[in-house]
C-alpha cells in the first residue's frame, strides 16, 4: 500500500524563489501551492490562508510584480521568480507610508483580510500613483473584508496617494 | 477637572502595527513541531440512526495516529445555553443518531492531510436513514418526524420544541379594542453565514499533564469551562492561549466539535494535532444564523400611538438548541426595548428541524426583529397619513423609563437619535420625492428608509464577571493583564485608552497581555457587547488603584498632600510647584524600598448588574436583561434599477446613543462594517440549501459584499454619558446593534423608492420585479 501510495505522488522538484529578496530554494511535490511554500517552507505566515480556493484574496502576494493568489498558484510554475509578500513591506522594522496609512484611517480590524489587501493595493499604487475610486474598487475586488465595509482602506489608499484624504486616527 | 486626553480620542490601535506588517499571529500561524493534522468525519445524511461505526481500517493505516468516536468521550454533552430547563443536547461526537448534515462522528489524527482524508474513508459507518425535517411549521406539527423530544414545558400538542419564551403585559385583548386601526403582517428572512475570514481552526497540545490550546474564538474562558467539561479535565488542566483572532461576528463562541477533537487526539497520541476546517465544511456542517418567522398584530390610535401588540415568531433552531432559545428571548428584548408597547402579548418557539446548528451572529436576532416591526410600523403610518419620523417619535422611549423587566432606559437618547438622523439625512426633504427620477429616461429610482434599534450592553452569561491587573515596571511603564480578547473591534486599543488616561502614561508605554485563562484574569470574553463597559470598568478600577498607590508613594516622598498632587508622563507632580516632581521609575523604587516590597499592581474587577443574582429567564423573560440600553436611529437611501430589480445601497446614516464614544475612529469602523453587513444581508447573501445540503458552500455563489457594494456611511453620536477619572462610567453597545436599523431602513427605502413592499429578506431582484409587477397589474386593474 505504502509503495502504490509513493509511486502515485509524482516526484517533488526543487525550484528557486526570490523571496522579498532573499534567494530560496524549495523541494516541492508538483501539486503544492505557492501560498504553502510560503507559509510553510519558508516560513513567513504574514500571508493568509482564508479559504485555499482562490475565493477571498487573504493570500494575495506579488508575483514578480502582479497580484496573484497564492493559495491556487502552483509552486514549481514560480521557479525563477520573484514573491512579495505582507513581509516585504516594512524595512528593518519600520512600517511603509501605505502601512501607516492603513493605521491612520483604521483600516484594519481583525486583520485577516490586510496583508492581501496591502499587496494588491501595493501592485496597484506601483504603476498608478493616484488612482481613481473606480480603479481602486477595481484592484481590490478579489480581496473580501468582512470587518470593515472598505470604506477605511479606500481611503487609507487616497490618503497615501495624496488624494486629499486627511489620517482618521491619531 | 482636567481635560481628557486619551479617552475620547480616536486614537490608532495599538495592534495595528502586528496586523499591517504581518508579525500577527493567528492560530493558523502557531507551528509547534511533530503536528499531526486531523479530520472531522461528518454526517452525509441530514437525519439517520447510527447502527455501527468502524474505525479499524482507519487505525491501520500507515501514518494514523489515532481515530476517536464518541466511544473515546466520556459522553458529556454541551450546549450552547446549559441550565436546569435547558440541558445540554450537544455531543462533541454522535452517539446513535444524527440530526443534520456534517454532524461530527469521528476523527481522526495522521501524519499529513492526505492520509487523515484516506483515514476518513475508511472508517465504515452503517445508517439507517431517517426521514427529515427542514421547514420550523411543518416541524412542530404532530406526526412530524420527530428530532427530539419537545421540551417538558411546552404543553402544547406540537413536536420538535426547543424552547419556548412567553411573557405578556398589560391587557391586550383590551388594547386592541381601543385601537382605532389594526394590522397584522408576517415576516421572513434568509440562512445567513457569519463569513469570518479566518476559517475556524484549532491547535491543541497535551503535554501529559497540561493541555495547550490554541484557537479562533470570541472568549478564552468559555472555551475553557466547555472544553474542560467534555473533556473530564480540570480548568486548571486546560490552557487556552491567545491568538489574533480573523474575525467571528457570534460564530466562533461556544464549544465546537473539532476543537474537542483535536484536544482528544492530542492527548490520545501526546502529540499536538491542528485541526482546519476547509470553507465548504464551514458552510455545510458549522453553524450559521437562525431564521425567524415573525408575526405581529399591532393596534394603534388615530395619532399612531402603539396600543397593543402581538407577537409569534418561530425560530428554525437547527438540529441542536443552540443558541436557538436565547434568540426567541432576546427577541422580545429587541421588541420591547425602542418603543412604548403599553399592552403585549409575546410567544417565540424554537424549533428542531434537520438543520446544522445555529449560532448567534452579530445583532443575535436584532436585524431580523427589527426589520419586522419597522417595517410594519412604516405601514402603519402610511395608512394613518403620518410620516415616519412622527410615527416613531411618538412611541419612542425616553430617559428613565422603568421596562416591565424593571430594567431601566437611563439617560437614553433615543428620541434624540431619531431627531438627529432625520436632520442629518434631511428625511423629510427626499422621503416621497426621489420616485420620479431626474433623467425622465432613467431606470433608476432612489429611495430613503428608517429604521430604530436598542441593544444591550453586556448582561449575565459566564463568566459573568471581568477582572483585570495593572502593574507598574520599574522604568514606569505599564503592563496590563486582562482576558478581553481583540477579535477586531478594537479592545486592546480602548483598554489602553482607558490606563493611558487613569495613570497619565502614553499608549507606547503600555503593554498588553490578553485573553491567556493561565496567566490573565477572567474575562466576560467578546460576546455580550459588554466589553468597553465591563472589561473598561474594571480596567479603570484597576488602574485608579495603581493611580492611588502612586500618589500615596509620591506623597509621602515629597511631603505633599496627595490632593495637591497631580499625575502626567508617567510622574507625579506639585499641583502648587509644578518643578517638584518624581517619576513613576522613583515612585516604583520608593514603594519597593519603603512598603514592604509593593511593586505596585492595581486590581479592577465589574459586573454587569451586581446586585442580580443572575441571568433573566429565557422562557418567561423575568430578571432583568441590562442595565445599558443602546439605542440608535438609522437611515437608508437606496437605488433600485426598476428594469433589473437591482437594488443598492448609496449611503446610510447612524446617529447613535453610546453614551459616549472613548475612540471614535473605531467606532466609525463598527459602523461601517455593520452598514456593510445590513447591505449583505439586504441584497445579496442567503446560504441555500435542500433537504439540510447546502447548494452554494463556497464565497463564488454565496455572495459577500465586496468593494464594489461599498456604501457611503456617516455616524453621529448623542452623548449621554461623561467620563470622570476614578469614576466608573457607562458606555453602551456599538458593536452590533447597527446592522438592524440599516437593513430595517433599506426595506422601508426600497417602499419609498418604488412602492414594493417586501416583507422577506433578501432583497433580491427577482422579489422586487414580482413586487413591480404587480404593483402594475393592480393599476390595470384599477384604470379597467
Ligand atoms: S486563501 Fe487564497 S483566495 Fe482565499
Ligand atoms: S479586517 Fe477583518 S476581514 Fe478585513
Amino acid at each position: 500500500m505504502r509503495d502504490a501510495t509513493a509511486k502515485a505522488r509524482p516526484a517533488p522538484r526543487l525550484i528557486t524563489l526570490t523571496i522579498n529578496g532573499e534567494v530560496r530554494e524549495v523541494m516541492v511535490r508538483p501539486r503544492i501551492m505557492l501560498l504553502e511554500v510560503i507559509r510553510d517552507h519558508v516560513g513567513l505566515t504574514g500571508t493568509k490562508d482564508g479559504c485555499e480556493s482562490g475565493t477571498c484574496g487573504a493570500c494575495t502576494v506579488l508575483l514578480n510584480g502582479k497580484p496573484v493568489l497564492s493559495c491556487i498558484t502552483l509552486a514549481v510554475e514560480c521557479d525563477g521568480k520573484t514573491v512579495e509578500t505582507v513581509e516585504s513591506l516594512s524595512e528593518g522594522g519600520k512600517l511603509g507610508d501605505l502601512q501607516e496609512a492603513f493605521l491612520d484611517q483604521g483600516a484594519t480590524q481583525c486583520g485577516f483580510c490586510t496583508p492581501g489587501i496591502l499587496m494588491s493595493a501595493k501592485a496597484l499604487l506601483k504603476n498608478n500613483p493616484k488612482p481613481s475610486l473606480p480603479e481602486i474598487k477595481k484592484a481590490l475586488e478579489g480581496n473580501l473584508c468582512r470587518c470593515t465595509g472598505y470604506n477605511a482602506i479606500v481611503d487609507a489608499i487616497l490618503q497615501v496617494s495624496d488624494q486629499g484624504v486627511a489620517p482618521l486616527m491619531k | 477637572m482636567s481635560k481628557l486626553k486619551y479617552v475620547g480620542q480616536s486614537l490608532k490601535r495599538k495592534d495595528g502595527p502586528d496586523k499591517v506588517s504581518g508579525r500577527a499571529v493567528y492560530t493558523q500561524d502557531i507551528k509547534l513541531p511533530g503536528t499531526l493534522i486531523g479530520r472531522v468525519l461528518r454526517s452525509p445524511h441530514p437525519h439517520a440512526r447510527i447502527l455501527k461505526i468502524d474505525p479499524s481500517k482507519a487505525l491501520a493505516l500507515p501514518g494514523v495516529k489515532g481515530v476517536i468516536t464518541a466511544k473515546d468521550t466520556i459522553g458529556v454533552k454541551h450546549g450552547f445555553v446549559e441550565t436546569p430547563r435547558y440541558p445540554a443536547d450537544q455531543d462533541v461526537l454522535a452517539i446513535d443518531k444524527v440530526t443534520h448534515v456534517g454532524e461530527e462522528i469521528a476523527a481522526v489524527a495522521a501524519i499529513d492531510d492526505i492520509t487523515a482524508q484516506r483515514a476518513l474513508e475508511l472508517i465504515e459507518v452503517e445508517y439507517e436513514i431517517l426521514p427529515g425535517v427542514f421547514d420550523a411549521e411543518t416541524a412542530m406539527q404532530p406526526g412530524a418526524p420527530e428530532i427530539r423530544p419537545t421540551h417538558p414545558k411546552v404543553k402544547e400538542d406540537l413536536v420538535n420544541i426547543a424552547g419556548k419564551t412567553e411573557t405578556e403585559w398589560g391587557d391586550v385583548e383590551k388594547g386592541f379594542a381601543e385601537a382605532d386601526y389594526i394590522r397584522e403582517d408576517r415576516f421572513e428572512n434568509q440562512l445567513r453565514t457569519h463569513g469570518y475570514l479566518e476559517p475556524q481552526v484549532t491547535l491543541a497540545h497535551w503535554e501529559g499533564d497540561k493541555l495547550n490550546v490554541w484557537t479562533s474564538s470570541m472568549g478564552t474562558f468559555i472555551k475553557r469551562a466547555k472544553l474542560s467539561r467534555t473533556l473530564g479535565l480540570p480548568y486548571s488542566q486546560v490552557r487556552i492561549h491567545k491568538t489574533y483572532v480573523g474575525g467571528t461576528f457570534g460564530g466562533k463562541i461556544d464549544l465546537y466539535s473539532h476543537e474537542y477533537c483535536a484536544a482528544r487526539l492530542s492527548m490520545l497520541t501526546g502529540r499536538p494535532v491542528r485541526i482546519t476546517a476547509n470553507r465548504e465544511e464551514i458552510f455545510s456542517a458549522y453553524r450559521h444564523s437562525q431564521t425567524l418567522t415573525i408575526e405581529i398584530k399591532t393596534g394603534v390610535r388615530k395619532d399612531g400611538t402603539i396600543l397593543a401588540q402581538r407577537f409569534r415568531i418561530i425560530n428554525n433552531a437547527g438540529a441542536h438548541r443552540g443558541s436557538g432559545v436565547v434568540v426567541i428571548f432576546l427577541a422580545w428584548g429587541f421588541i420591547m426595548g425602542p418603543y412604548r408597547i403599553p399592552n403585549l402579548k409575546y410567544e417565540g418557539y424554537a424549533v428542531y428541524t434537520n438543520h446544522t446548528t445555529r449560532a448567534p451572529q452579530r445583532g443575535h436576532g436584532a436585524p431580523k426583529v427589527r426589520f419586522a416591526v419597522e417595517s410594519h410600523l412604516d405601514m402603519i403610518a402610511e395608512h394613518l397619513g403620518i410620516d415616519p419620523i412622527t410615527i416613531r417619535l411618538k412611541n419612542a422611549r425616553g430617559p428613565w423609563e422603568q421596562l416591565p423587566n424593571n430594567d431601566n432606559t437611563h439617560e437614553a437618547g433615543l428620541i434624540d437619535c431619531i431627531k438627529m438622523v432625520s436632520q442629518k439625512s434631511a428625511f423629510l426633504d427626499k422621503w416621497r420625492q426621489a420616485r420620479p427620477p431626474a433623467d425622465p429616461e432613467s431606470p433608476l429610482r432612489r429611495g430613503i428608509g428608517i429604521g430604530v434599534t436598542s441593544y444591550m450592553s453586556g448582561t449575565l452569561i459566564y463568566p459573568n464577571g471581568s477582572g483585570v491587573i495593572v502593574k507598574l515596571n520599574d522604568d514606569g511603564s505599564v503592563i496590563v493583564l486582562t482576558g478581553a480578547l481583540d477579535v477586531g473591534q478594537g479592545a486592546e486599543t480602548v483598554l489602553c485608552q482607558i490606563v493611558a488616561e487613569e495613570l497619565a502614561v502614553g499608549m507606547d508605554d503600555i503593554k498588553l497581555i490578553t485573553s491567556d485563562t493561565d496567566t490573565t484574569p477572567q474575562d466576560i470574553g467578546a460576546w455580550i457587547s459588554g466589553m468597553t463597559y465591563v472589561t473598561g470598568n474594571a480596567t479603570r478600577q484597576a488602574a485608579t488603584h495603581a493611580r492611588e498607590k502612586i500618589l500615596k508613594v509620591a506623597s509621602e516622598e515629597m511631603g505633599v498632600p496627595e490632593e495637591d498632587l497631580g499625575i502626567e508622563d508617567k510622574s507625579v507632580f506639585n499641583l502648587h510647584d509644578p518643578q517638584q516632581r518624581m517619576s513613576y521609575a522613583q515612585v516604583f523604587s520608593a514603594s519597593v524600598a519603603k512598603h514592604r516590597g509593593d511593586t505596585i499592581i492595581g486590581e479592577g474587577f465589574w459586573r454587569t448588574m451586581r446586585d442580580e443574582p443572575t441571568h433573566p429567564s429565557l422562557a418567561t423573560t423575568k430578571g432583568r436583561w441590562t442595565e445599558n440600553y443602546a439605542f440608535s436611529a438609522q437611515v437608508a437611501e437606496v437605488e433600485v434599477d426598476i428594469e433589473t430589480g437591482e437594488a443598492r445601497l448609496i449611503k446610510a446614516y447612524t446617529v447613535h446613543d453610546c453614551g459616549f464614544p472613548v475612540n471614535p475612529g473605531l467606532i466609525k469602523g463598527q459602523v461601517d462594517g455593520q452598514v456593510s453587513m445590513a447591505l449583505g444581508q439586504a441584497f445579496m447573501e442567503e446560504v441555500m440549501t435542500k433537504n439540510g445540503y447546502t447548494l452554494n458552500p463556497n464565497w463564488l455563489d454565496y455572495r459577500m459584499p465586496l468593494i464594489h457594494n461599498m456604501a457611503g456611511s456617516e455616524d453621529f453620536e448623542v452623548i449621554t454619558e461623561q467620563y470622570r477619572i476614578g469614576q466608573p462610567y457607562r458606555t453602551k453597545e456599538v458593536g452590533e446593534g447597527l446592522v438592524s436599523g440599516v437593513l430595517a431602513g433599506i426595506a422601508n427605502a426600497i417602499y419609498d423608492a418604488t412602492g414594493v413592499r417586501l416583507t422577506s429578506a433578501p432583497f433580491t431582484p427577482e422579489k422586487i420585479l414580482a413586487g413591480l409587477r404587480k404593483l402594475e397589474r393592480e393599476k390595470a386593474r384599477e384604470l379597467a
